[in-house]
C-alpha cells in the first residue's frame, strides 16, 4: 500500500519516496476473539444447578486464576482467552487501523497523503527542493514546494515528511508527481521524478423528476450510491433559486422510539448500499414573486441545485452538488377568457345569451379578435351552437386590460351539455387559442 | 497430525456400587473434603488446572498433544471429563486455525448437544444424587454454532447463533423455571449477553449497520452498560454519524460520572471515547494528550496506546508512531501482542523505510520467539 512509483532510475539516486494514501483509519472487527468465561470450559452448563456443585465450584474458580488481566507481572496470555467482560465477545475494542490499501477514490473526497522521502545511501544528500502536485488531464495543482526554502539536508539513513491534502474535483486520471532535486554525497545535483496514479470515479448518480400539480411543483430526487462502501448520507438539501421556496418532505418516521436512556429520540439514520443502493429525496417549491404570476419566466425555468454531503468510515466526507434542475417549461399565458354570466334556465332549442370576459394578460396591445365555436370532431351534430353569425368579431385589448363580449348560443340536446370549442383567433399576430374555456350547462326540455 | 479422537467411551460402573450401602456411601463422599469431586480441580476433572494453565499461556499445540495422550492411555474415566477434554481440544484446533480438523473433532458427537448421553441422569453410577442436567460445556455450544463460518459458511453459524440464543431465551431463562439457584441464572444470563454479542459482531463485519443499531439499543434497553453504550458509538463512527456517535458518547460519560468513578477502567474508557471524538475532529494533538492521559492510569491499556500512535502518524511524526508500539511490545508483550497492532507497525515499516523487508524479519523473528500458539503470523505480511 506504500508504494515507490515509476519513473527513476532508482538504483542511482540516494533517495527515493514512499507515499501511503492516509484516508481515515477504520475501527477494527474481531468477528471471533475466542474468549470464554472459564465456567463455559470447565464445566457442564447445569452444573450450577446442583445446590453441592454451586456450593464448591465459586472456591475451585478463584484458586486457579486471581490475578488481574492487567497486572505487566503476568506473563501469561490469559487476555486472549478469558472474558473480560460480555461485550469483548463483539470484538470491537476501539482499536484503529491504518488503511491497508489504496482503495477507490471518488469525486468529492479529499486526497490525503503521507509521503516520506528517505536517504538510503550512507552519504549526506544538501539543499533538496522537494515538489509534490497533481495532474489531470485539464491542469496541474501543486501541493507543496520548498524551493524557496529548500530542506537543508537529510543525513545517511534519514527521512523528511510531509502531508499532503487536495480535494478531488475532476473524474478520470490523476497522478501524484512527486520531485526531488538535491546535491547528493558528490556533490552532484540530481533530479528524481517519481509518478504515483489512481483514477477518480463517479460516487453518485442523481435522477430528478418534475411535477407540477397546481401552483406547486413537486421534485423528486433519486440518489445512487456506485461506491465499494455504504454511504451516510450527511446533509442532503436542496438549494432553491431565486423567487422559488422550498419544503423538504419527509415520511413519518414509525421507527422513532424515545429512549429513557439516551434521551433522545432515535432516528434511522440515512445510509445507502454500496455497489447501487438507492435512496429518495421528495421537495415541494413554491414560486413566489413579488409581481405575481405574470413575471413567470418564459422558457425553461431553474428552480435550484441539490447540495449532497456524505460521510464514510470514522466521518470521512465527500461533498457534491448537482448542476441546475431544470422544471417544465412555462408558457406564458397571454390571454384568459373567463365566465361572467350564464343563465339559470336553459330550454332546449331555445336561444340564450352567455357573457364572457376576454382578459389580455401582455403589456402589449391585442387583436382584434374572431370568436368562433369550432367544429365537433364527433360525428352527431354538436349540441350547443351559436345562434346567428358563426364568427364574431371583437376589437383591441389594451395591455392588461379586458373586454366583455355575449355568445349567443342554442342547445339542441337536453341533459347536462357542454359549451366547448369556444376559439379565439388573434387576426394581427395571427395566433389561436382553443383550450381557453369549457362550459358545462343543464339544458331543459320544456 | 493426531490420531482421530474416539468417542467418549461407555461408562463401566466399579463393582463396589452396586450395593444400596455403598450407594449410601458414595453419596456422602461429595461432603467429605478429602474426597469430594469438588476438593480441587483436578480431582473434579484429571489434570484440569494444567489444561486451564496452558490455555492462560496460549499453549494450544500443547493442549491438543495433551488431551490425545490423555484419550490414548485412557485417563479419563468420567463422561464429563471426556466432554471437558473434547472441548479445549475443540477450541485449540480453531484458535490454530486447523478448521477442518476441528470439524473431524465435532463429527464424534451426536448432532444433537440435548441427547440423553450428555445429561448426568444418564450414569447414576457416576453422579450419585446429583442434580439432572446438561453436562455439556457451554463453550461446546458455541464452538458448535461457530464452526460453519470458519468453513466458509457464514449463514449456517449465524442461523445456528440465532438458533442458540433462542434456546437459552426459551429454556434457561424464563421466570418459573425449576431450579432456583442465583448462580446458574446469573450464568445464564451472561451467556445470552455472550451470544448476542457474538451476533452483532458477525452483523458488524458484514457493515450490516442498521441491524447492529437495532440489536444494540434492545441490549442497552436492558442494560445500561457504560460499555455497550460505547460500542453503539464505535459503530455510529465507522458508518459517519459523528452526531451520534458524540451523543452516545454523552451518555457513556453520565453513567460513568454516577456509579463507581474511582475505576480506572471505566476513567479510560470515557478518555478514549473523547480522544475519538478529537480524532474525527482531526484535532490529533488533543487526542494524543487524552491517551496518555490513559496510559499513565494504566500502562497496559493497549487500545490507547495503540490509537496514539496512529494519531502521531497523522500528525506527520512517523518516527515516534513507531517507537510508541515497539516500546509497547517491548514493556508489555503479552497484552501489546495483538494481530492488529502489528499489522500497524508493518505499514509503518512500509512506509519509512525503504528497504523495509529487513526490518520486518526481526519483528517477525521477535514474534516467533515471544508469541502464543494462536498468533496469526500472516499480520506481518511478509
Amino acid at each position: 500500500m506504500s508504494g515507490g512509483g515509476g519513473g527513476a532510475q532508482q538504483a542511482a539516486h540516494s533517495l527515493a519516496f514512499r507515499v501511503m494514501r492516509l484516508c481515515r483509519p477504520t475501527l477494527h472487527v474481531d468477528t471471533a476473539p475466542l474468549k470464554f468465561d472459564p465456567c463455559d470450559i470447565l464445566f457442564g452448563e447445569d452444573l450450577f444447578d446442583d445446590p453441592i456443585a454451586a456450593s464448591h465450584l465459586p472456591r475451585l474458580l478463584s484458586s486457579q486464576s486471581n490475578t488481574s488481566i492487567s497486572d505487566p507481572s503476568d506473563l501469561s496470555y490469559r487476555s486472549r482467552f478469558l472474558l473480560h467482560h460480555p461485550t469483548d465477545s463483539l470484538g470491537f475494542p476501539g482499536l484503529l487501523v491504518l488503511p491497508q490499501a489504496f482503495g477507490a477514490i471518488y469525486l468529492g473526497e479529499t486526497f490525503c497523503s503521507y509521503i516520506s522521502i528517505n536517504n538510503s545511501s550512507n552519504f549526506e544528500v544538501r539543499d533538496v527542493i522537494i515538489k509534490a502536485e497533481i495532474q489531470t488531464e485539464r491542469q496541474r495543482i501543486v501541493l507543496l514546494d520548498t524551493s524557496k526554502t529548500p530542506v537543508e539536508s537529510i543525513r545517511a539513513g534519514g527521512r523528511y515528511d510531509f502531508i499532503v491534502e487536495h480535494d478531488v474535483k475532476e473524474l478520470g486520471a490523476h497522478t501524484l508527481v512527486c520531485t526531488a532535486l538535491y546535491s547528493d554525497g558528490d556533490s552532484e545535483r540530481k533530479y528524481l521524478p517519481q509518478f504515483f496514479k489512481f483514477i477518480v470515479s463517479n460516487p453518485l448518480s442523481v435522477r430528478t423528476k418534475v411535477r407540477n400539480v397546481k401552483e406547486t411543483t413537486f421534485l423528486e430526487a433519486c440518489i445512487e450510491n456506485h461506491t465499494k462502501s455504504n454511504l451516510y448520507m450527511d446533509q442532503v438539501e436542496f438549494e432553491p433559486a431565486q423567487h422559488w421556496s422550498v419544503t423538504a418532505l419527509k415520511t413519518a418516521d414509525h421507527s422513532l422510539e424515545h429512549s429513557l436512556l439516551m434521551g433522545e429520540t432515535f432516528k434511522e439514520p440515512v445510509l445507502i448500499r454500496s455497489g447501487g443502493g438507492i435512496y429518495n429525496y421528495l421537495y415541494e417549491l413554491k414560486f413566489s414573486s413579488p409581481h405575481s404570476t405574470q413575471v413567470k419566466v418564459e422558457g425553461s425555468n431553474v428552480l435550484g441545485k441539490l447540495q449532497i454531503t456524505w460521510r464514510t468510515n470514522l466521518g470521512e466526507p465527500g461533498r457534491l452538488q448537482t448542476q441546475h434542475i431544470v422544471g417544465n417549461p412555462i408558457t406564458r399565458k397571454e390571454i384568459e377568457l373567463d365566465a361572467e354570466e350564464i343563465p339559470p334556465f336553459i330550454i332546449l332549442d331555445k336561444p340564450f345569451l352567455v357573457s364572457l370576459n376576454l382578459i389580455n394578460l401582455t403589456e402589449r396591445v391585442l387583436g382584434p379578435f374572431e370568436v368562433w365555436l369550432s367544429e365537433s370532431d364527433l360525428l352527431d351534430e354538436k349540441a350547443v351552437m351559436v345562434n346567428g353569425l358563426q364568427t364574431m368579431t371583437l376589437g383591441e385589448v389594451a395591455a392588461f386590460s379586458s373586454m366583455k363580449f355575449e355568445l349567443n348560443l342554442i342547445a339542441t340536446k337536453h341533459g347536462i351539455q357542454k359549451i366547448s370549442g369556444i376559439t379565439v383567433f388573434d387576426t394581427v399576430e395571427k395566433k389561436t387559442y382553443n383550450s381557453l374555456l369549457e362550459l358545462e350547462i343543464y339544458v331543459d326540455s320544456q | 497430525m493426531d490420531a482421530p479422537p474416539s468417542p467418549p467411551p461407555p461408562p463401566s460402573p466399579p463393582p463396589e456400587e452396586c450395593s444400596p450401602i455403598a450407594a449410601t456411601a458414595v453419596a456422602n463422599v461429595a461432603d467429605d473434603p478429602l474426597t469430594s469431586p469438588y476438593a480441587s480441580m483436578n480431582s473434579y476433572c484429571h489434570d484440569l488446572s494444567t489444561l486451564q494453565d496452558l490455555a492462560c499461556r496460549g499453549a494450544w499445540r500443547t493442549i491438543v498433544d495433551k488431551v490425545a495422550r490423555s484419550r490414548s492411555l485412557s485417563l479419563l474415566s468420567k463422561p464429563h471429563e471426556h466432554l471437558i477434554y473434547l472441548t479445549f481440544n475443540l477450541l485449540s484446533l480453531v484458535k490454530l486455525r486447523r478448521y477442518s480438523d476441528a470439524q473431524q473433532e465435532l463429527k464424534t458427537l451426536d448432532d444433537d448437544l440435548d441427547s440423553k448421553q450428555y445429561l448426568y441422569e444418564s450414569y447414576p453410577d457416576h453422579y450419585p444424587n446429583h442434580k439432572p442436567g446438561s453436562m455439556v460445556p457451554f463453550a461446546l455450544r458455541w464452538l458448535h454454532a461457530h464452526l460453519p463460518f470458519t468453513l466458509g459458511d457464514r449463514q449456517l453459524a449465524l442461523d445456528r447463533l440465532y438458533t442458540l440464543l433462542h434456546f437459552i431465551r426459551d429454556k434457561k431463562l424464563p421466570p418459573n423455571r425449576d431450579s432456583d439457584s442465583e448462580v446458574s441464572l446469573t450464568l445464564w444470563k451472561k451467556r445470552e449477553e455472550f451470544v448476542v454479542n457474538t451476533i452483532i459482531s458477525h452483523h458488524l463485519s458484514q457493515k450490516e449497520f442498521k441491524v447492529c443499531l437495532s440489536l444494540l439499543r434492545a441490549e442497552i434497553s436492558k442494560n445500561d452498560d457504560p460499555l455497550l453504550v460505547s460500542k453503539l458509538g464505535y459503530v455510529q463512527m465507522q458508518y459517519g454519524d459523528l452526531d451520534g456517535a458524540k451523543r452516545s458518547f454523552e451518555v457513556v460519560e453520565k453513567l460513568v460520572m454516577g456509579s463507581e468513578s474511582g475505576n480506572v477502567e471505566l476513567k479510560n474508557l470515557v478518555s478514549r471515547n473523547k480522544a475519538l471524538k478529537y480524532l474525527v475532529g482531526k484535532d490529533y494533538v488533543s487526542a494524543v494528550r487524552e491517551y496518555e492521559e490513559c496510559i499513565e492510569r494504566d500502562g497496559s491499556d493497549v487500545v490507547a496506546i495503540n490509537n496514539k500512535a496512529l494519531c502521531l502518524m497523522y500528525l506527520r511524526d512517523l518516527s515516534d508512531s513507531i517507537k510508541v508500539l515497539e516500546s509497547a511490545l517491548e514493556r508489555v508483550p503479552t497484552v501489546a501482542l495483538n494481530e492488529t497492532i502489528v499489522v500497524n507497525l508493518c505499514s509503518m515499516y512500509e512506509l519509512a523505510h525503504v528497504n523495509h523487508a529487513d526490518i520486518k524479519k526481526t519483528l517477525s523473528t521477535w514474534i516467533a520467539r515471544v508469541a502464543p500458539d494462536d498468533f496469526d503470523n500472516s499480520c506481518t505480511r511478509i
